[in-house]
């Protein structure tokens, strides 16, 4: 089965490399994607791979220097170009912490936008005993890399492992989860399902989205619905944004035997674990060949923008403020015009008439 | 024997047929139409052909369905094609001739006309129609009838209606694959002036604003004649977006909490509630309400656009000023809550719906705005086949 090329997974850095490479294995399938980094040793044999920085670093990497990997990704960026063509959404996942996988990624994702591709990070952030300069440079490069893309997973990995664990099953843990994680998002957006959730319909879903969390878990037997459901809800990237969550999405990815009383059970449980929502949307995935007997569950739930949180969660504004960023990102982009996103554009005065005016006039809605 | 007429509007959001008869009186009567939603057709282009044939065949099935139930059954050769669409162009056209004798003749005036008409267009455009604006006479114009009347340059202006010949060869194939042959493809918001205008509004001076799904076609009158006609890329289909875009709902919500519940104006009027109760989509999508302030200012925001747009290219013709009789909504976007007022506040001018006031046959329908051109079509075709008879008399008679 050949891959869908208008998505592309994107690996920055070490980590984030072996992350995309993860989910390559896992997916099992061909799958559309590129790693990149400042550190040759970091391409595999199959010849998708960006060296960053060739001649100012040599391929031996940016030492975790933030600048110096900024400064190699800016002279390299175009590189990518090569692997973009034809793409619309591009998941990047990657670590922040220092080094290529912060700076490179905030040069990616800038670059990204300037091509009209839509962007969801997958990011993990360094463990608590890393060091406070790592947590330091991870808290600046979070904010940069959640304003440039148009949604952001954060994904501390300190939430990922038990207090038993030493430090390699705790490393392994927490790579396997995110890569299990993700892969598991890519098959929501390439399989076909009852209830479709395709790369179009979730750049509109993510359109003046904000911060994500992102959680998974799968179950087997009678009670499977009630067990993946109860997981979600406990799982600790979820559980402590209770009554902030504005928009979610639910993945139910099971075999041929998935019964629409287990959707119903699934969506209803974590509808109520999260409190209210203004979108709530569930996607299906019938995949009997991997899911066979099992179901996976994809959650999705972005943040309150900080408007709505510092109202208490009752007014939102749109266009201005938290959200203006990610109205103007998709403005200018094909996201924002919906509908009309395969018409010939209608340009008028150097503007498009398809995407919104309130969008393109950056006029504040009162939710 | 009357003649049985069609014509066939083939719409972003609707595809509709209507068939007339002229009656006794002289007066058209449409006997019988039918419309079904519209698939394969974005920004009232053609985009899959199988699915506008489907369409058609679908239309002319619920026309054959209420015809048997009204106790008749007419079969269709062809019809007459509604266009509408930003490839529909216009442009000024002159025809110019030199007076000899200082008073104008009937040999001049038929001299002027066929110079008027000894225009080529390029191989990608189809003609919808040359519609005739006034004689000028050395520098004065709007002459209606300028035999006898002394001066040595006459000239005819007029409107030059055409369209992307592709586009219509589009509906022709998608028609031809459901048996229909397409006869005169005319102009949509033309079509509809001529259905629902009153002679003292073409005079006075108004505005048809035909406000289809796809785009927006408009076409002002001012003494008798058509001034100014033209389409802008901005339809209901627009508005549609914008609201699934803002509150990130899908097409089938955003379209009925438009038509049942927006407004063209931001504010929110006493005794309306507050925040709207989003109509159900899935059995799985969460119940929810959103604000209707921010509902009105999405729609507010994009029809203040369009009237914008048209504001600057009827002040550039320097044809604002003139609409006396105001402006006349037709189409489905005629049914925007406060339309009327937002047209006060832009252009400036009262606004009414317009309704099929010269065809008989829809006092009962309750949309009948969204009919206008198809209405005006069927008077064309009325028109067409008046003249032909005549001429086949006159034929007959000389035989």
């Amino acid at each position: 089965m050949s891959a869908d090329q208008s998505l592309l997974l994107i690996g920055i850095g070490g980590a984030g490399s072996a992350m995309a490479r993860g989910v390559k294995r896992a997916f099992g399938e061909e799958l559309n994607f590129v790693t990149v980094d400042t550190d040759a040793s970091t391409g595999g044999d199959d010849g998708r791979f960006v060296l960053l920085g060739g001649e100012r670093l040599s391929g031996r990497g940016a030492g975790g220097d933030i600048a110096m990997a900024k400064v190699a990704a800016e002279d390299s960026i175009g590189a990518l170009d090569e692997y973009l063509e034809g793409v619309r959404m591009a998941v990047v996942v990657t670590a922040l912490g220092g080094g290529t996988g912060s700076a490179a990624t905030l040069v990616a994702l800038k670059h990204l936008a300037s091509l009209g591709i839509t962007s969801i990070v997958f990011a993990s952030t360094p463990f608590p005993f890393e060091g406070e300069e790592r947590q330091r440079n991870t808290t600046s490069m979070q904010a940069m890399v959640e304003e440039a893309a148009n949604a952001s997973f954060i994904i501390p990995l300190g939430s990922l492992i038990a207090g038993e664990d030493n430090m390699e099953r705790a490393l392994a843990r927490a790579v396997d989860t995110i890569a299990s994680g993700v892969t598991l998002f890519w098959r929501m957006l390439e399989k076909p399902g009852y209830i479709r959730f395709d790369a179009e319909r979730l750049r509109r879903f993510i359109s003046g989205a904000s911060r994500g969390r992102f959680a998974t878990a799968a179950a087997a037997g009678e009670r499977r619905a009630t067990a993946v459901a109860e997981a979600i809800k406990s799982s600790p990237l979820v559980s402590r944004l209770k009554g902030q969550v504005r928009s979610a999405v639910v993945g139910i990815l099971a075999g041929d035997d998935l019964r629409l009383s287990e959707v119903g059970e699934i969506a209803d449980s974590i509808r109520s674990g999260i409190g209210s929502v203004t979108s709530f949307e569930v996607a299906t995935v019938n995949d009997e060949a991997t899911f066979s007997g099992r179901i996976a569950v994809v959650a999705m739930l972005f943040e309150s923008s900080t408007d709505e949180a510092a109202a208490g969660g009752k007014t939102a504004r749109r266009g201005k403020g938290a959200v203006r960023g990610k109205s103007r990102i998709l403005g200018v982009g094909p996201a924002g015009r919906g509908r009309f996103t395969n018409s010939e554009p209608t340009i008028y005065k150097g503007e498009d008439l398809d995407i919104p005016t309130f969008v393109r006039q950056n006029i504040t809605l009162e939710f | 024997m009357s003649a049985i007429i069609a014509a066939l509007e083939i719409g972003s959001s609707r595809t509709v047929l209507a068939i007339g008869e002229t009656q006794q009186d002289g007066r058209l009567k449409v006997i019988c139409h039918s419309a079904i939603p519209s698939s394969g057709v974005r920004k009232s282009q053609i985009v899959d052909l199988d699915q506008v044939k489907t369409s058609i065949l679908s239309v002319l099935r619920e026309s054959e369905k209420k015809q048997l139930e009204a106790g008749s059954k007419i079969t269709l050769g062809n019809a007459f094609l509604v266009v509408s669409g930003t490839h529909v162009h216009t442009s000024p056209l002159c025809g110019t001739t030199a007076v000899a004798r200082q008073k104008v003749t009937q040999e001049e005036i038929n001299e002027v006309q066929r110079s008027l008409h000894s225009f080529s267009l390029p191989k990608n455009r189809e003609l919808l129609d040359v519609v005739e604006r006034g004689y000028e006479l050395d520098g004065m114009d709007e002459i209606s009838d300028p035999k006898g009347m002394s001066g040595s340059v006459l000239k005819l202006h007029a409107i030059l209606l055409d369209a992307d010949a592709n586009r219509i060869q589009d509906a022709r194939t998608a028609a031809d694959g459901a048996k229909l042959e397409i006869r005169d493809p005319l102009f949509a918001a033309t079509c509809a002036a001529d259905a629902v205008l009153e002679e003292y509004e073409r005079q006075n001076g108004a505005l048809v604003l035909d406000c289809g799904g796809g785009t927006t076609g408009y076409a002002v009158y001012i003494n008798g004649r058509l001034a100014a006609a033209g389409t802008i890329g901005i339809g209901g289909d627009h508005v549609t977006n914008d609201i699934t875009h803002a509150f990130q709902t899908t097409w089938a919500q955003a379209e009925a909490i438009k038509v049942t519940q927006a407004s063209a104006m931001p504010t929110v009027l006493p005794g309306e509630s507050a925040r709207v109760q989003m109509p159900g989509d899935s059995p799985l999508m969460e119940s929810r309400t959103v604000s209707r302030r921010a509902l009105n200012t999405v729609v507010n925001a994009r029809l203040r656009e369009l009237l914008t747009i048209l504001r600057d290219k009827l002040e550039e013709l320097e044809l604002m000023h003139r609409l006396h009789a105001g402006t006349v909504l037709v189409g489905g976007g005629a049914r925007m809550r406060e339309f009327p007022a937002l047209i006060a506040q832009m252009l400036g001018t009262t606004a009414r719906t317009g309704r099929p006031i010269h065809v008989d046959g829809l006092d009962d329908t309750p949309d009948s705005e969204r009919l206008a051109a198809i209405s005006g079509a069927l008077l064309y075709a009325q028109r067409t086949y008046e003249e032909k008879s005549f001429f086949d008399i006159i034929r007959r008679v000389f035989k």
